[in-house]
């Protein structure tokens, strides 16, 4: 069972040594957060490293947590840093793009597609598959709009960009995302054809 | 010049003036193009809407709160220890130490030393300076003391974090 205090209520009672408030603030948030991650890094396993990673530094940085903003816009701009931490070290990581892991992701991809085309899909999941092959940027964006009930300006203050920006890019990405929408549910029709 | 799409995106999320959406609300409900995009962006907005969250494996927060049960367990004594014992300490010392002065400036004979009671010895002499400035002795521990200092302001320099790294 979730606990009815507030982020900050429970902030305070973590700080006064008891743990078990952060495991509730954890809990309470630990899907955005890991949603997030996975926007970033697209598999599961490093979405689990990154958002227990990012736990982690927030724990360890909680003191200096000022409760201007709220504690998810502090907590997100963590995800975001982290997140990116994470891709450059991959990217330094990965020798080539066309190394031999990257083609049996594409090819794995492309299976699980073929695969789920027989089955009836809602259109939520042609949505979600969509986001999954957006840019990181523009896939974050969007869920902190939807689903992080973070405004312009709060989604600005988490990955230090000015809310124009924010605007700007939350423009562009709804328009790619419409695109390769509209283009995959094309595919599968021709598919079903 | 705004598009249509951006108007009426900025319409959905509520952005701009009150006579600006009053502009585009009318326009919807005249003009054919707005109304047939802005059906089709609700639609959309509305399947984002409804977007759902992954779920992270079962163990997450165990496994999260086991890390920092750890991480706490690890820490050095130094970092674990309250600060207000840290105080406490020394704050006894002092006490201590205030007490014994004041015992013993209580407990001088005075006029002793305005009677001129204490009395240096007459073979006395101060070592020179110059003699001591001169000694090996003494320069080879003020090298020491320096590279000590060095040393210690270097391991200083790398144990400091970086503020605002978060």
């Amino acid at each position: 069972m979730q606990s009815k205090l507030t982020d900050i209520e429970l902030i305070e009672q973590t700080l006064a040594g008891n743990q078990s408030a952060y495991a509730d603030l954890v809990k309470r948030h630990q899907r955005f957060v890991f949603t997030l991650a996975l926007r970033f890094t697209k598999t599961r396993e490093d979405a689990e490293e990154v958002a227990q990673d990012c736990f982690i530094k927030a724990y360890r940085s909680l003191q200096s947590f000022s409760g201007n903003s709220k504690f998810t816009t502090w907590l997100y701009s963590i995800v975001y840093t982290t997140a990116m931490t994470f891709l450059r070290k991959k990217r330094l990581d990965t020798s080539s793009i066309d190394d031999e892991s990257n083609l049996i992701q594409v090819e794995n991809r492309n299976a699980a597609f073929e695969n789920n085309m027989a089955e009836n899909k809602s259109r939520s999941y042609y949505v979600n598959q969509a986001i999954e092959q957006l840019m990181p940027d523009d896939a974050m964006i969007i869920t902190l709009f939807y689903k992080g009930e973070q405004s312009l300006e709060e989604i600005a203050m988490a990955l230090g960009i000015e809310p124009n920006n924010v605007k700007v890019k939350l423009f562009r990405a709804r328009q790619r995302l419409k695109e390769k929408l509209e283009r995959n549910l094309k595919h599968e029709v021709n598919e079903l054809i | 010049m705004k598009n249509i799409e951006e108007e009426l995106w900025n319409y959905l999320d509520g952005l701009g003036s009150e006579q600006e959406r009053e502009r585009i609300s009318h326009l919807i409900a005249t003009d054919k193009a707005y109304q047939q995009q802005y059906e089709e962006l609700l639609s959309f907005n509305n399947e984002l809407e409804s977007i759902e969250l992954d779920a992270p494996p079962m163990a997450f927060t165990y496994n999260v709160m086991e890390t920092i049960r750890t991480e706490e367990a690890s820490k050095p004594l130094k970092a674990a220890i309250d600060n207000r014992i840290i105080k406490g300490i020394a704050l006894f010392f002092i006490v201590s130490i205030l007490a014994l002065v004041g015992m013993a400036l209580a407990t001088t004979n005075w006029n002793s030393v305005t009677t001129g009671g204490l009395k240096m010895p007459a073979d006395l002499h101060l070592p020179s300076l110059k003699n001591i400035f001169n000694n090996t002795a003494l320069k080879g521990f003020v090298f020491f003391d320096t590279v000590l200092a060095l040393y210690l302001f270097d391991g200083y320099l790398r144990r400091r974090k970086p503020v605002g790294d978060m």
